[in-house]
């Protein structure tokens, strides 16, 4: 099956910590959002990609409910981050196979008013059999995804010898980037100094090495190609992907076989097939002209640049220095400022910097001439856009 | 460091022998009795050739650290009182991985690679915790 889809429209609600809205709310001001960009109807909308369900998100039901849609096409993720990728990509193969014409991927979180969910005694990920995917381990009091985040880059500063300072480049500029978007929570610039002086949380992971608290919400919307023809905006075309990435030798938090979990220890140059998005959108690696990823913690940055391939095993840590990742560099990273310092609305707010970029409209955060930009994350999955029909 | 409000390990059919064997203070190894390896966390299968014929050892207990970290944010109520405390992972010299703790550390950092040896701390009559402590 050739894939044929595309985002043809994105929307979102306002960005804070504390907002007053229910999710459902303020998934209603997104989908409003994304319809009037696309220039369609809300009828025309018959299919739902939920990234996160209730507690943390909505879920599909209400959402059709609550909105009024008529939907024939479902495909709803528990509460995991993660499946943020996996979101995107039911929907494209949705629409490929004419599951649905137009489906609304749904991201609305109040991680502020349900926080009792992100660690301790109210953390449900952690209370499975044997612990969360994050390496949670309750009864010892390691909770939270920060947990596993922290014993992924504690092995990889012993094995590579790098350090908190060097991570530091990775929130230091994703602020630079915030400070350039209107929507970012975060506009104060982060020095070296305040980021090595601010509490530690789980050692070595920082205040500032950890993302946003908060609240908001993401519509995007997805079509077959043809179709987005005639719509209101460029479509932007999803031109390749790869899936997540599972098994002993892989750990949610950390590049293939690092030796976290089961994970055998031995870490290794991608392969192939961990890069199969490459191929798949019919590009090199070298034509992508910006990265975007799910920045929940610093070093997930690091993990994901590795697992793409964009430097060697051990070598992301000295490779983000210098301004390598920020706007004007070799490969700028999540361009208007990622869960660390926009919002961490579920890694879709970096979906929706995607779009813009690629419309051209992206401010004075835009990549010059930007026509292939990659989504990667540290657990493997991957989705690369294109603007226009396809190069 | 007893408590009522302590988390407790979700324990189910596959990683019952696990836990009751903390409670006996034996590290219970699920060990598959066709190709000879021990697995964990503890599942129905062998890992590696899907055989079903598990057979629980007892470790040697040994190991060594492979990664840590130093917890300093007050999640649990029940930990309140620990903060900072460290939470390590542990190579078994069989092979598997486990998340536990250090004890006797006396406010030093764990250190990857440092050699270990199980202890067990009995949190109440219905749980067992395995930790372990640095071999000299």
């Amino acid at each position: 099956m050739k894939l044929n889809a595309a985002i043809v429209g994105i929307g979102n609600s306002s960005f804070g910590r504390g907002l007053p809205d229910s999710q459902l709310r303020l998934a209603a001001t997104a989908f409003k959002n994304a319809t009037a960009d696309a220039g369609i109807e809300r009828c025309d909308v018959d299919g739902l990609s939920i990234h996160l369900g209730w507690p943390i998100g909505v879920d599909y039901d209400r959402v059709a409910e609550a909105f009024g849609l008529e939907i024939r096409y479902v495909n709803q993720s528990w509460l995991h981050g993660r499946f943020v990728t996996n979101a995107l990509q039911h929907a494209a193969l949705a629409v490929c196979t004419g599951l649905a014409n137009v489906i609304a991927c749904v991201t609305a979180i109040s991680f502020t008013r349900e926080r009792g969910f992100l660690g301790g005694p109210g953390d449900i990920e952690g209370n499975r059999e044997e612990g969360g995917t994050h390496g949670e381990a309750p009864p010892y009091g390691l909770t939270a995804p920060a947990g596993g985040a922290a014993l992924a880059m504690q092995r990889y500063m012993h094995v590579f010898k790098a350090t908190s300072e060097q991570l530091a480049a990775v929130p230091i500029t994703l602020r630079q980037h915030a400070m350039l978007n209107p929507r970012a929570i975060m506009k104060e610039p982060l020095t070296l100094q305040a980021h090595q002086n601010a509490r530690m949380v789980v050692d070595p992971l920082r205040l500032y090495d950890c993302c946003l608290i908060s609240d908001g919400a993401v519509v995007v919307l997805v079509a077959r190609s043809d179709r987005a023809k005639n719509m209101r905006q460029k479509p932007i075309r999803i031109a390749g992907m790869q899936g997540i990435r599972s098994g002993r030798d892989e750990f949610i938090f950390a590049t293939r076989g690092l030796g976290i979990n089961q994970q055998s220890g031995r870490a290794s140059a991608p392969r192939d097939v961990d890069q199969e998005v490459f191929k798949s959108a019919g590009i090199e690696r070298g034509d992508v002209q910006g990265f975007y990823t799910y920045d929940a913690f610093s070093p997930l940055v690091l993990f994901a640049l590795e697992r793409f391939g964009y430097c060697g095993a051990g070598e992301a840590a000295s490779w983000v220095q210098r301004g390598r990742i920020a706007l004007g560099g070799q490969l700028p990273v999540n361009t208007s400022g990622g869960l660390l310092s926009e919002a961490h609305v579920g890694g879709w707010n970096s979906i929706c910097e995607m779009v813009r970029q690629l419309r051209g409209k992206a401010g004075p955060s835009q990549i010059a001439d930007a026509a292939v930009l990659q989504w990667g994350t540290a657990w493997g999955d991957s989705v690369i856009l294109t603007a226009g029909a396809g190069r | 460091m007893s408590s009522p409000n302590w988390p407790r390990p979700r324990i189910g059919p596959d990683n019952e022998p696990f836990w009751e064997g903390c409670r006996r203070h034996s590290l219970m190894l699920p060990t598959c009795a066709d190709c000879g390896k021990a697995h964990l966390p503890p599942g129905p299968v062998c890992p590696y050739c899907l055989s079903d014929r598990i057979i629980w050892k007892e470790a040697t207990g040994q190991g060594r650290v492979t990664s840590w970290t130093i917890v300093h944010k007050a999640w649990f109520p029940a930990f309140r009182d620990d903060i900072p405390y460290n939470v390590v992972q542990i190579e078994l010299d069989e092979g598997p991985r486990l998340t536990s703790s250090l004890v006797g550390l006396s406010g030093r950092k764990p250190e990857i690679g440092q050699r270990v040896e199980v202890v067990f701390d009995d949190v109440d009559d219905a749980l067992t915790l395995h930790r372990f402590r640095v071999l000299p």
